[in-house]
């Protein structure tokens, strides 16, 4: 499944690609993220829950950034699996500045959606995979417009979501995004809303 | 004679309880078996590196969890390769749980099994495993490229090649079929129950065939086969998948329910049918034909390549029924065949019904239009000058059938079928009706198609009947129902024959405690196979019957007649004696259980006290078993015509008639016969226009709901309309051929021809939805 879209943030691109690039922020802004675990250079493990109303599920994988060229380019690997699938993401994030300080970013991904979601609702993966994405620039945004004040300082190794939901993404269960092409792969999982528990 | 029932239209016996609910599924049952639910591979072609299933245990009612490393004996090997050939060189069968490697997605890598199936899903969820991911061959032209041939067959008669290079014309066509699925509307189903005690086990399977089931878990489990019972209760569709068996989940809810000491049961899910049970109909054919100036058929050479799946456990029975039945009702000059079976990362390929004729039919009807375009004859006259005359009946094509007997026709008269469709569709007037339409700004075309359908293959099916003392008639046979109507037709045929009352007549069917030796129900097979072992088996105890009546009226059995279940001499009905009385005569007693049975215990009978009670060549009780084992398949036909409009701007399709002419040999019930060919067009219509299974190339399955996957609606299939030719069948008692699969055959060639004739388009590719149609346009 392939999925572009594009962002426009108000802030300009050195700041952007650093906050993308910051688990501190993507911790709060991913919808969904619970957990981030650095564990290599640009590496990390994470643990999202997706979902929608009442049907959710915790999905572990792990993300890998690589092919930087700050502050213009990445390229993001994710793969993820939960019970109701599994997720292979490989997405090409780039950055541009835009007028009034502004940056727009784009992304460009392929991703490999198995198990239950991949039979049953990968249809609409694509639109919600854009739509959740949308939801997660929003957040981005409002970190880089000071609107919600960062609660985790310093550089742990563990990040963990305050618990406090953000005034950016205040239903964070209704999808879930990861880092700015990581927004495609929580997209695409925060896009198996269709799985169905048993007995269809 | 009331009791004359075969022939007649009587409504099915078995609908009042179907139809109002009070059907017995195999959900209904087992209400105290612990549920089992399936880990399943998400990939289609992965290594299986690691299964955690730690997280599994805290589940409260967890009872059980099972991953390859677990299984036991038998159950630890590959699933049998149920058909081998001699051309399927390199067949593969799965494991019931994944050893090492998933070949699709859906494939079982561990069993959990827990107090109830939400719990046994929740434990489910919480196993981790780890892939390496493969990478897959998905679709047949992928196939095609990746070459993992499983198995390579060329039958040839006469040199098709030099023929089509020296006849005066030629064509070269790739058709397509794509790959759809069967669907019943219940999935499958097992529940077990071992008795440790008794050392047995019984087994309740949604399966078309629970003799194979018996013997193949007999032999999984080790358990002696008399130790082992397994009974189907009512079948909700079976449509071929079915008769796949045993299933992994079929061999392992028995293995659990033997370890754990309690019943298990597993009802499969929608999503669960969709990516784990088998599909069909995936073929690309590539068609060369050679033809005369009159449209006569003088080479034929058909290479085709067929989408097996992951695994083979049903042999090369499709395409294999593709290469021999696409001949129809027609001689083909020198023909060759050849096909390619090739594995993909799908889910496997098994018979649906109709079982590779609808594809075989499609790419000759297709042929036959495009000679019929080529010469511009009209489609009938291509037709009628390629027909088996019925005086050359029997006609043997030179090939070898699905069931390894040669392809001989029994009987037909195909000029005769046409002559009635052509009546009943109005083909001749059709073109006034065209410039009706096209004056009106409509678009309608009508189209043909013709097959021939080798019906009720062997190697047996027997039946036992027995009249009881109340006069009740017990009727068993050991092949399975899932709908057909077998409570109606087999006790009509046991009516008439015996000359008992229909509401006396109770029939069972696909329980092993009853009849051991069956095969199955699959291939239009059962009212020939089974039909005739009734008709022989009551018989049998109609000529006993008689016997001791004769004794007891002091009359020659021949002066005898049977009729509403008393036995009477002819041109005298005073001298008569129930069927009842018979049977209580036809067992001596020393003790007496009622008043009626007082009559056969050893002070009441009178008889020669030179004989012993029961003769040397005799048996007690008044019942027969016999079983009908044919030479070879019977082959029924039949002719379907559509007329369809076209809308000229949204694509829509849309069937104004559906007409259909079918031989079938003698009806037992016409009413049920009709049933069977509806139910099969609405198949058919759907083959055509809206079901297709959807894989992107990664090999997952994109339409795996009811959400994506179109069955039709009643709106969406078209008034049938039937006229029936009855040739009887020299090769059985009874004179009738198979009607099980015949309305779903040709629906995607008629369709195709009718499409094709509003449009104007080339049709080589089925299904079609009008967004295909439409993009086909510009």
């Amino acid at each position: 499944m392939k999925v572009t879209g594009d962002a426009t943030l108000n802030g300009p691109v050195d700041r952007v690609y650093a906050m993308l690039n910051d688990p501190a922020v993507l911790v709060k802004t991913i919808p969904g993220c619970e957990r981030l675990e650095q564990i290599g250079t640009d590496a990390y493990r994470m643990v999202v829950t997706a979902g929608v109303a009442a049907i959710k599920g915790t999905y572990s994988g792990e993300v890998r950034l690589s092919e930087q060229d700050a502050p213009n380019a990445f390229v993001l690997k994710a793969s993820g699996s939960g019970a109701p699938g599994t997720v292979e993401a490989t997405a090409r994030v780039t950055l541009a500045g835009g007028p009034d300080g502004t940056t727009m970013v784009s992304y460009d991904a392929d991703a490999i959606v198995g198990g239950m979601i991949g039979g049953v609702g990968q249809r609409i993966l694509a639109t919600v995979a854009k739509k959740t994405a949308g939801e997660f620039f929003l957040a981005v945004n409002g970190e880089l417009t000071g609107a919600v004040p960062s609660t985790v300082e310093g550089e742990p190794a563990v990040y963990t979501r305050p618990h406090v939901p953000t005034a950016n993404a205040p239903d964070f269960a209704r999808g879930v995004l990861f880092g700015a092409a990581a927004a495609l792969l929580g997209a695409v999982v925060g896009a198996m809303v269709s799985r169905r528990r048993r007995g269809d | 004679m009331t009791t004359r029932m075969f022939g007649e239209p009587i409504a099915r016996r078995e609908d009042p309880r179907l139809v109002s609910g009070d059907g017995r599924y195999l959900d209904d049952l087992g209400a105290e078996a612990v549920a089992a639910a399936f880990v399943r591979s998400p990939h289609a072609h992965a290594r299986v590196v690691d299964i955690d299933v730690s997280g599994a245990l805290d589940v409260d009612g967890l009872v059980a969890v099972y991953t390859y490393e677990d299984l036991t004996g038998r159950v630890a090997e590959p699933l049998p390769l149920l058909i081998p050939h001699p051309a399927l060189h390199a067949p593969r069968t799965a494991y019931p749980l994944a050893r090492d490697v998933v070949r699709h997605v859906g494939e079982p890598v561990a069993m959990v099994v827990a107090t109830d199936r939400y719990l046994a899903e929740d434990a489910a969820e919480r196993i981790v495993v780890s892939y390496e991911t493969l990478p897959p061959v998905v679709g047949l032209a992928a196939a095609r490229a990746a070459d993992d041939v499983a198995a390579h067959l060329v039958q040839e008669v006469g040199d098709a090649r030099a023929a089509i290079e020296a006849a005066p014309n030629r064509l070269h066509l790739e058709l397509e079929i794509e790959r759809s699925a069967s669907m019943p509307m219940e999935g499958r189903g097992v529940y077990a129950r071992w008795d440790d005690a008794d050392r047995s086990l019984r087994v309740y399977t949604s399966t078309q065939t629970s003799t194979s089931v018996r013997f193949a878990l007999a032999a999984k489990l080790d358990v002696p086969v008399d130790r082992v019972e397994v009974v189907t209760p009512d079948v909700g569709g079976g449509f071929g998948v079915k008769i796949v068996h045993p299933w992994p989940e079929e061999v392992l809810v028995p293995w659990a329910a033997m370890r754990l000491g309690r019943p298990v049961k597993w009802t499969e899910d929608r999503r669960e049918h969709f990516v784990s049970s088998a599909h069909e109909r995936g073929q690309l054919h590539t068609v060369e034909v050679g033809f005369d100036d009159e449209g006569r058929l003088l080479g034929l050479d058909v290479d085709f390549l067929h989408d097996n799946g992951a695994y083979t456990p049903y042999g090369i029975i499709v395409p294999v029924i593709t290469a021999t039945q696409l001949l129809g009702p027609y001689k083909p000059g020198a023909y060759r065949v050849e096909f390619r079976s090739l594995y993909t990362n799908t889910v496997q390929v098994t018979p649906y019904r109709g079982a590779g004729r609808p594809q075989g039919v499609f790419v000759m009807e297709r042929t036959m239009d495009a000679i019929a375009a080529h010469l511009g004859l009209d489609r009938t006259v291509v037709r009628e000058r390629n027909f088996i005359q019925p005086d050359e009946m029997p006609y043997d094509h030179g090939l070898i059938f699905q069931d390894g007997r040669p392809l001989e026709y029994d009987s037909g008269d195909y000029p005769a079928l046409l002559e009635k469709l052509k009546k009943l569709v109005g083909w001749d007037e059709f073109a006034e009706y065209r410039e009706q339409a096209r004056a009106e700004g409509r678009r309608v075309g009508i189209g043909l198609a013709c097959y021939v359908e080798g019906t009720g293959v062997g190697p047996y099916e027997g039946a036992h009947i027995r009249v009881e003392t109340s006069g009740k008639v017990v009727v068993s046979t050991g092949l399975t129902t899932q709908g057909q109507g077998h409570e109606t037709v087999f006790a009509q045929i046991t009516a008439s024959e015996l000359g008992v009352p229909i509401e006396a007549v109770t029939v069972i069917t696909g329980d092993t405690r009853r009849f051991e030796y069956a095969v199955g129900t699959f291939a239009s097979r059962a009212a020939v196979m089974s039909g005739n072992a009734v008709a022989l088996a009551a018989r049998k105890v109609r000529a006993k019957a008689l016997r001791i009546a004769g004794e007891a009226l002091e009359v020659d059995a021949s002066d005898l007649e049977v009729a509403d279940g008393v036995v009477s001499v002819s041109g005298s009905p005073t001298a008569q004696i129930p069927l009842s009385t018979v049977a209580v005569l036809s067992n001596p007693l020393r003790y007496a259980f009622d008043a009626e049975t007082q009559r056969a215990t050893q002070f009441a009978v009178g008889g020669g006290m030179d004989r012993p009670p029961i003769d040397e060549d005799d048996e007690p009780g008044l019942e027969a078993t016999d079983y009908y084992s044919p030479i070879r398949s019977t082959f029924a036909a039949g002719m379907h015509a559509a007329v369809v409009e076209t809308d000229p701007e949204t694509a829509d399709i849309r069937i104004l008639r559906y007409c259909v002419v079918h031989d079938c040999g003698r009806l037992i019930n016409p009413r049920i016969v009709e049933g069977q060919i509806h139910g099969g067009v609405a198949q058919g219509v759907g083959g055509a226009l809206y079901e297709r299974i959807v894989y992107d190339e990664n090999g997952q399955l994109l339409n795996a709901s009811y959400m994506d996957f179109l069955m039709p609606y009643a709106s969406e299939v078209p008034k049938i309309e039937t006229d029936h030719l009855e040739t009887p069948s020299p090769l059985n008692p009874l004179g009738i051929k198979g009607a099980g699969e015949a309305g779903v055959i040709p629906g995607a060639a008629v369709l195709a021809s009718a499409i094709e004739d509003a449009e104007g388009i080339v049709i080589r590719k089925m299904p079609i939805s009008p967004s295909e149609l439409w993009s086909m346009r510009t």
